[in-house]
């Protein structure tokens, strides 16, 4: 079949209201869902898979994947108006949306997330449509000297949101690359600081320690000083993203868009790496870099363009492979085989109405994501005029229901508590958070890979060097490293 | 306290951290088998490599707090009574253990009605009435959402049950 057969025969299945309707649904169910922290874009994904089953294979699959554009975006909500990411892809979001809405900024912070998203989802979308195929087969060449190099050059981005001091930035990593290390060892499934405790022994619930180290400190600063809000404006606010803020942005929409791109295309690294690399490369272009962290609406972009550009990327793997990309990725794989269905090349030949129907129903997503999540900002607009001491003890509530629900476990629960102090000294002692959390989400595959890529060699470290991929990565790792020393060498020497 | 104290403790305690991974927690509370042939492999190697580096950081942060010039300005802003304002963090560490402690026992929702009506005036909330409703309300929903739309088995306790 021809090209234009086939999107004829995808338009067939796909130009009805039930395929629409499934699309609005699932959109209006992630943001719903990714806007609830503890739900997460996961989980809305895996609460709505059953309902799927009845339905026809593509109206099902279409509003799964609904729910997981809306939910990425959804996350930002909360993000940005009370601090606490809805998933752990807007974790970079709330580094300057929070501080926006702090300033009376929401709605633009808010707008600017969304014309991001949606541009980053059709980028990300048309992206799948076109490189699907030759994408794919890249990230198959990637094995765990490859992710080791990747990962090593992500870690990079700490020096991109360590603020003032590097130093701190490296301590609150190492901080959370230590924290990362609880739990069974994954090659010979020994105990590491788990101290015979079973809950430990899958390491530390990822949701309870990003919720503890930026949700649990805000209510903790409100508690130690109850009226210092007070003269700060925490509402939606009149102004709203203008085209000018849009265009001035769309560089980095772009650039972060490609990074989600590239990074949703290779399996297993997922939305919040993409969101903190493309945020780090818009400092590091910007010509405002000193506002990023304070503030800065190009930075919202980056983060949400970011993380909403691996939405269709992990498609590619899926689709073309039958590889999942993330845990998303793997609960939709689920869905299709309920049907019937087996993604990988075969389905490109065998059921290429449902492929092109899929990519139709992807590019009115965008267009789906634009009006829904505008809806939900001004749904969601009364949670900026609740007064901050009525709302901190709701998010608190929130919180413990959250982060519960994640696993049904209470031990989560007293981990966020725990996590939450650790913050709050943090705060205290200026040691910036998202390093922490970017090497307490990397640290594990760091770990993992390095010591499956030592295996495969028997212990020799040339391994590491392999082939062009790593040279690539370590050569541009190299080349950031002594970006951030001359830097910071140049800072020391103009503060004296 | 002004940016050179904290540098410098925070190297300080960044390394005496270090010290104590090194020579207690890891030996102790690592356990690794004991036919690895290659020191890589080992699950005390990366704990160990990231301890060093701590320490190394640690003398970085004493470095370059050494080096900077001594100010007087405080970090962080000062509130006007330091002294009630920890107690109310001590109050909120008690009310956190107590949370923990009482979930299991007297349900979530019940538990989370108690915890946001202390909370809410711990920090002397300028709107008792609409605190003690959303008191209510906020666990009463949430309870609603978690338990029959997503499926979660919120903790009952052993007196009121709710459907």
């Amino acid at each position: 079949m021809s090209l234009f057969d086939n999107v004829m025969a995808g338009l067939a299945l796909v130009g009805n209201i039930n395929a629409f309707l499934s699309l609005a649904i699932g959109i209006v169910i992630g943001v719903i869902g990714g806007a609830i922290p503890g739900i997460s874009a996961t989980m809305a994904v895996a609460l709505a898979l059953p309902f799927t089953f009845p339905m026809e294979a593509i109206n099902g699959i279409l509003l799964l994947l609904g729910v997981y554009k809306g939910g990425i975006f959804g996350g930002s909500i909360p993000a940005i108006l009370i601090k606490t990411p809805g998933t752990p892809a807007s974790s970079a979001t709330v580094l300057d949306g929070h501080p926006m809405a702090a300033r009376g900024e929401a709605g633009r912070a808010l707008g600017m997330a969304l014309w991001a998203s949606c541009t980053a989802d059709l980028i990300s979308n048309l992206s799948l449509i076109l490189f699907a195929g030759w994408l794919a087969s890249f990230a198959l060449s990637f094995g765990p000297p490859e992710f080791f190099a990747l990962i090593l050059f992500s870690l990079t981005i700490i020096a991109g949101v360590s603020g003032d001091s590097l130093l701190r930035g490296a301590l609150s990593a190492l901080l959370g690359l230590l924290l990362a290390t609880i739990g069974l060892d994954l090659i010979y499934g020994t105990n590491r600081f788990t101290f015979g405790d079973p809950n430990l022994m899958g390491g530390l619930n990822f949701i309870a320690v990003l919720i503890g180290l930026f949700a649990i400190p805000e209510i903790l600063n409100t508690v130690w000083h109850p009226t210092g809000h007070l003269g700060n404006v925490q509402k939606l606010g009149k102004n709203w993203v203008t085209f000018a803020d849009y265009r001035r942005c769309f560089k980095t929409i772009v650039r972060g868009s490609f990074i989600g791109v590239f990074l949703g295309s290779i399996p297993g690294i997922g939305a919040a790496p993409a969101a903190f690399l493309s945020y780090s490369e818009a400092r590091r272009k910007s010509p405002n870099k000193a506002n990023f962290g304070k503030g800065e609406i190009e930075g919202v972009a980056a983060s949400e363009a970011g993380n909403n550009g691996v939405a269709g990327a992990t498609l590619i793997p899926l689709l073309a492979l039958g590889v999942p990309g993330d845990v998303i990725t793997a609960i939709i794989i689920g869905a299709f085989m309920v049907h019937g269905l087996q993604p990988g090349p075969m389905m490109f030949v065998m059921n290429s109405d449902i492929i092109y129907g899929l990519f139709i129903g992807l590019i009115f997503s965008s267009a789906l994501l634009f009006v829904i999540g505008g809806l939900a900002i001004r749904g969601f607009k009364p949670v900026a005029d609740i007064p901050r001491r009525i709302l901190m003890p709701m998010v608190l509530v929130l919180c413990i229901y959250g982060v519960f629900a994640v696993n049904n476990n209470l031990f989560d629960v007293g981990v966020m508590f725990v996590m939450g102090w650790v913050g709050f000294v943090m705060g205290r002692c200026h040691i910036p958070a998202a390093p922490f959390l970017i090497a307490f989400i990397l640290g594990p595959m760091l770990e993992d890979n390095f010591r499956q890529a030592m295996l495969m060699s028997g212990g020799s470290p040339v391994i590491l060097l392999r082939g062009p991929i790593t040279w690539f990565f370590w050569g541009v790792t190299a080349l950031t490293v002594i970006a951030i020393a001359r830097g910071s060498l140049d800072k020391a020497r103009e503060t004296g | 306290m002004n940016q050179q104290a904290i540098q410098l403790r925070l190297g300080i305690v960044a390394m005496l951290a270090a010290a104590f991974l090194i020579f207690y927690a890891i030996p102790n509370w690592v356990s690794s088998p004991s036919n690895v042939r290659n020191l890589v492999l080992s699950p005390l190697f990366w704990p160990y490599i990231l301890s060093g580096l701590t320490g190394l950081v640690g003398l970085g942060l004493v470095i370059a707090g050494r080096r900077m010039s001594a100010t007087t300005e405080p970090v962080n802003d000062a509130i006007e009574d330091p002294r009630a304002g920890l107690v109310r963090l001590c109050a909120m560490a008690g009310l956190m253990a107590l949370v923990f402690w009482a979930m299991p026992r007297l349900g979530m929702v019940w538990t989370s009605m108690l915890a946001f009506a202390a909370m809410a005036f711990l920090i002397r909330t300028r709107h008792p009435v609409t605190a003690v409703v959303c008191a209510a309300l906020t666990p009463l929903v949430l309870y609603a959402f978690f338990a029959h739309v997503a499926g979660v088995a919120i903790p009952q306790g052993i007196l009121v049950r709710l459907p």
